[in-house]
C-alpha cells in the first residue's frame, strides 16, 4: 500500500512536472510563432505541434499505468502520429483539408419505402402429413417453445400457440356444443363399442409357449365337465331386479343374444320393459343394444332373420293398468325393433313398429310370438290369453292380417301360455295353456282351429317344444312340455296319452327346450335354479347331468343356441347364464344303424 | 288409457332419434374408464384438440399431439398403398401400455390401457 502511494505521488510530480514544461514551452512556441510569423510563415508549427502530442502520449501512458482511462485524442489518432514521426511536411498536407471542412445548407429529398414483407405458405393437403408436424410434436414434448424459438419455423410456433389457445377455448364453452353435437354422439357411440371389444379381447399375443408349461392342465378339465358355467350377463342398471321373460339366439350372428326382462318393481322410474342384446363372442361385459320401453312389460323376445339386410327384434309387451283384474283394459303390443346396419343406435328408444289395441287384434296378454315360414314368406304369429291367434305381416304391423279364435268344443277359449310349430310348419302347430290342457291346432284349411285336447297337465303348460332335429328318422311328431306341476312331459302327435312322464324335479319347471343338434337331448330349468339335461338314449328317470344356480334363484327360461353347444339361461334376478354343454354330450354318437 | 303414445305408428323417421342424451356421453365414457386395465380417455377432434379427457391436462396435451400425427401418418400410409382403403383402428403394443386409438372423420378416441391388467 506504502509503495503504491509513493508511486502515486512520484507519477504526480512527474506530471506536475511535465505540465509546467508544457505550459513553458507553450510559452515558448508562442514566443517563437510569434517570431516565425513575423519571419517565414506557417510551416515549422508542424513538428511543435508533434512535440505537443509526444507529451500527450506520455501523459496518456503515465494515466494508463495508473489504470485510468485515457483522456485526449484516441489511440488510432495517436498511432496515425506514431506512423508519421517526423515527415511533419506531409502529415500538414493531409490534415488541412480537414480541418477547412465547409459546413452548408443542403436540401434533402424525403421519400418512403415500405417494409419488406416476408410471404409466408401454410400447407394444404389432403392428408394432413407434413415432416413439419414433427417438429411441432417435438416441441409439444419438450415443452418449451419459448426457449428455442429460433429452432422452429415462426409460422410453426405460432400455430402451436393457437393450438394451444383453441384447446383453452374449447375446454371452455366450446366443449358442451361438441359434446352435444350429433356427429360427436354418433362418434362415441361407434367408436365405445369397438374399443370397449378391443379392451375385452384378452387373449394375450405375447404368449410364450416354450418358456413354461403352467397353464396347461385346464384345457383337459373342461373337457371332463359335462355342462360347465361359461360366463354371466348381468347389467347393473338394466336388469337388476328384473326378471328374464324370454331368450332368443340370433341365426344370423350366432353370437348375438336377446334377452327381454320384466318390470323393476324397485324402482317405478325405470322404464317397465326391457330388452338386451348381448354379444357372446366378446368378452366385454356391457351390452350391445339396450331397446326399452316405459310402461310395458316385454314378455317375449324374438330375433327374426327375415333377409340378409335385416336383424330385426320383436318383442312382445303388456302394458300394466291398476285395474289389472279388468281383462278388458289391459292392451298388448307388439314391437318390433329393427337394427339394420344402415342404423344401428338409433332404435335405442322406440321401436320401429307397433300393434296398436285394437279390439280387432289382442286384448289379453300375448305369452307367445313367433315367426314362422321361410326366409322370403313369413307371417308373424302371436297368441294371446283370451285365446286370439293373429298373423301378421312384419312390415305392416298396423293390423293383422287374419285373426282366429282359438276355442276348444266351440265353447271355452284357451288361455294360451306357449305355442310351438313342429319342424317345417306353417300350419299345424301345438299350444299350451293355463288349465294344463296341451292342444293341437291348424291355421288354415277346414279344420281350423283347436282340433285335439290332451289333459296333460295339472299345472298351467309353461313350456312346450316340438322336436325339431331333422334325421333319417322323423322325430317332429315329439313334443315336450312342462309345467307348474313339477313334471316335463313327453307326447307323440299321434297319440292322445303322454308317451313318458319326467319326474325328478321338485319345483315348477319353467321352460323345456330339445337339443338342436341331438335328437334325444332336451334341457329343462326348474324354480330351484336347476338346469338338467336329458339324453334319453342314456336314461329316462334322472337327467344325465345337471347345475344349479347358488342362492335361492329360480331359472325362468332357457335357449339353447344354434350349435348345441351352448344353453343361455335366464333367471328371477335379471341375470343370463350362458352354459357350455361339453362335446360328448352335445354331439350325437356316429351311429351304424340299419338303413 | 289410450294415449297418443298408442297411437298407430308407421316406420319413425330416423332423423329424430339420434337424440344420445349428454349424459350417456358421460355414461359410455365412464364404462370404459372402469374396465379393468384402462389407464386413461381422450376424445381430440380433427385438429388434435383435447374435446374430452380423463387425463391431467399436460398428459392429455402430449398425448393428443402425438397420436394425432401418428394417426394422420398410419392413415396417409394406407391410403398410399391402397387409395380405396382406410384407417379403421390403431393398437399400439408398449411393454407397459396399449395405446388404442379409434379414428373417424370428425374425432378420435384414444384409450390408453395396461394390458397386462386386463387379462
Amino acid at each position: 500500500m506504502a509503495d503504491r502511494k509513493a508511486e502515486l505521488e512520484r507519477k504526480k510530480l512527474r506530471l506536475q512536472q511535465i505540465r509546467e514544461e508544457k505550459k513553458r514551452k507553450e510559452e515558448d512556441r508562442k514566443k517563437k510563432e510569434q517570431q516565425e510569423h513575423a519571419s517565414k510563415g506557417a510551416p515549422a508549427g508542424g513538428s511543435s505541434e508533434s512535440e505537443l502530442e509526444k507529451k500527450r502520449k506520455d501523459a496518456d501512458e503515465l494515466l494508463r499505468d495508473l489504470g485510468l482511462p485515457e483522456s485526449g485524442p484516441s489511440t488510432a489518432s495517436a498511432s496515425a502520429i506514431k506512423t508519421t514521426p517526423s515527415d511533419g511536411g506531409a502529415q500538414v498536407l493531409g490534415a488541412s483539408p480537414q480541418r477547412k471542412a465547409k459546413l452548408s445548407l443542403s436540401s434533402v429529398s424525403l421519400s418512403g419505402f415500405p417494409p419488406k414483407e416476408s410471404i409466408s405458405y401454410s400447407k394444404e393437403t389432403q392428408t394432413p402429413v407434413e415432416t413439419q408436424e414433427e417438429h411441432e410434436d417435438e416441441d409439444i414434448l419438450a415443452e418449451t417453445p419459448e426457449d428455442n424459438p429460433l429452432l422452429l419455423p415462426n409460422n410453426q410456433s405460432q400455430r402451436l400457440k393457437k393450438n394451444l389457445q383453441n384447446q383453452v377455448r374449447i375446454n371452455g364453452r366450446g366443449e358442451e356444443r361438441i359434446v352435444h353435437s350429433e356427429d360427436f354422439v354418433r362418434f362415441l357411440d361407434r367408436s365405445t363399442r369397438v374399443i370397449e371389444r378391443a379392451i375385452a379381447e384378452d387373449a394375450d399375443i405375447f404368449v410364450d409357449y416354450g418358456g413354461n408349461g403352467e397353464e396347461d392342465g385346464e384345457g383337459e378339465r373342461d373337457a371332463g365337465a359335462n355342462l360347465s358355467q361359461n360366463r354371466q350377463f348381468f347389467d347393473d342398471r338394466w336388469t337388476r331386479y328384473r326378471t328374464v321373460t324370454c331368450l332368443d339366439w340370433s341365426k344370423q350372428h350366432p353370437e348375438l343374444l336377446v334377452a327381454s326382462y320384466s318390470n323393476n318393481e324397485e324402482s317405478p322410474h325405470e322404464p317397465d320393459g326391457v330388452a338386451l342384446v348381448w354379444n357372446t363372442k366378446f368378452k366385454k361385459t356391457s351390452p350391445e343394444y339396450i331397446f326399452h320401453c316405459q310402461k310395458h312389460d316385454i314378455h317375449t323376445a324374438r330375433t327374426n332373420n327375415t333377409s340378409a339386410l335385416k336383424q330385426d327384434f320383436t318383442l312382445t309387451y303388456r302394458k300394466n293398468c291398476p285395474n289389472w283384474g279388468d281383462g278388458a283394459k289391459n292392451s298388448q303390443k307388439h314391437l318390433l325393433w329393427s337394427n339394420s346396419p344402415l342404423g344401428q343406435s338409433e332404435y335405442q328408444e322406440d321401436p320401429v313398429q307397433r300393434t296398436p289395441l285394437s279390439a280387432a287384434a289382442h286384448t289379453h296378454p300375448v305369452y307367445c310370438v313367433k315367426v314362422v315360414g321361410t326366409q322370403n314368406a313369413h307371417n308373424l304369429i302371436s297368441v294371446s290369453t283370451d285365446g286370439t291367434m293373429c298373423s301378421w305381416s312384419l312390415d305392416m304391423l298396423s293390423q293383422p292380417q287374419d285373426c282366429m279364435q282359438l276355442k276348444h268344443k266351440q265353447s271355452k277359449p284357451v288361455a294360451v301360455t306357449c305355442m310351438t310349430f313342429p319342424h317345417n310348419d306353417v300350419n299345424n302347430f301345438v299350444v299350451g295353456s293355463e288349465d294344463g290342457s296341451v292342444y293341437t291346432a291348424s291355421r288354415h284349411g277346414s279344420k281350423a282351429g283347436i282340433n285335439e285336447a290332451f289333459e296333460a297337465h295339472q299345472g298351467p303348460v309353461t313350456g312346450i317344444d316340438c322336436h325339431q332335429v331333422q334325421g333319417r328318422l322323423d322325430f317332429s311328431h315329439l313334443f315336450l312340455s312342462s309345467s307348474f306341476d313339477w313334471t316335463i312331459k313327453l307326447w307323440s302327435l299321434k297319440h292322445s296319452s303322454a308317451i313318458h312322464s319326467f319326474e325328478d324335479n321338485s319345483d315348477y319347471v319353467y321352460d323345456v327346450q330339445w337339443s338342436p343338434v341331438h335328437p334325444a337331448l332336451f334341457a329343462t330349468v326348474d324354480g330351484m335354479g336347476r338346469l338338467d339335461l336329458w339324453n334319453l338314449n342314456e336314461e329316462t328317470e334322472v337327467p344325465t347331468t345337471s347345475a344349479t344356480l347358488d342362492g335361492q334363484t329360480a331359472m325362468n327360461r332357457l335357449r339353447w343356441n344354434h350349435s348345441g353347444q351352448q344353453i343361455a339361461v335366464g333367471d328371477d334376478e335379471g341375470r343370463v347364464w350362458i352354459y357350455d354343454v361339453g362335446e360328448g354330450l352335445a354331439q350325437p354318437e356316429e351311429m351304424n344303424g340299419p338303413d | 288409457m289410450v294415449t297418443g303414445w298408442e297411437k298407430v305408428m308407421g316406420p319413425i323417421d330416423l332423423s329424430k332419434k339420434s337424440n344420445l342424451l349428454s349424459n350417456e356421453v358421460e355414461e359410455s365414457l365412464k364404462r370404459i374408464q372402469q374396465m379393468k386395465g384402462v389407464i386413461g380417455i381422450i376424445v381430440i377432434n380433427a385438429e388434435g384438440i383435447p374435446v374430452k379427457t380423463t387425463l391431467d391436462n399436460s398428459t392429455t396435451v402430449q398425448y393428443a399431439g402425438l397420436i394425432h400425427s401418428l394417426t394422420a401418418k398410419s392413415r396417409s400410409t394406407v391410403r398410399d398403398l391402397d387409395p380405396q382403403n382406410d384407417l379403421t383402428f390403431l393398437r399400439i403394443r408398449s411393454k407397459k401400455h396399449e395405446i388404442m386409438v379409434a379414428p373417424e372423420k370428425e374425432f378420435l378416441l384414444i384409450v390408453v390401457q395396461n394390458p397386462s391388467d386386463g387379462s
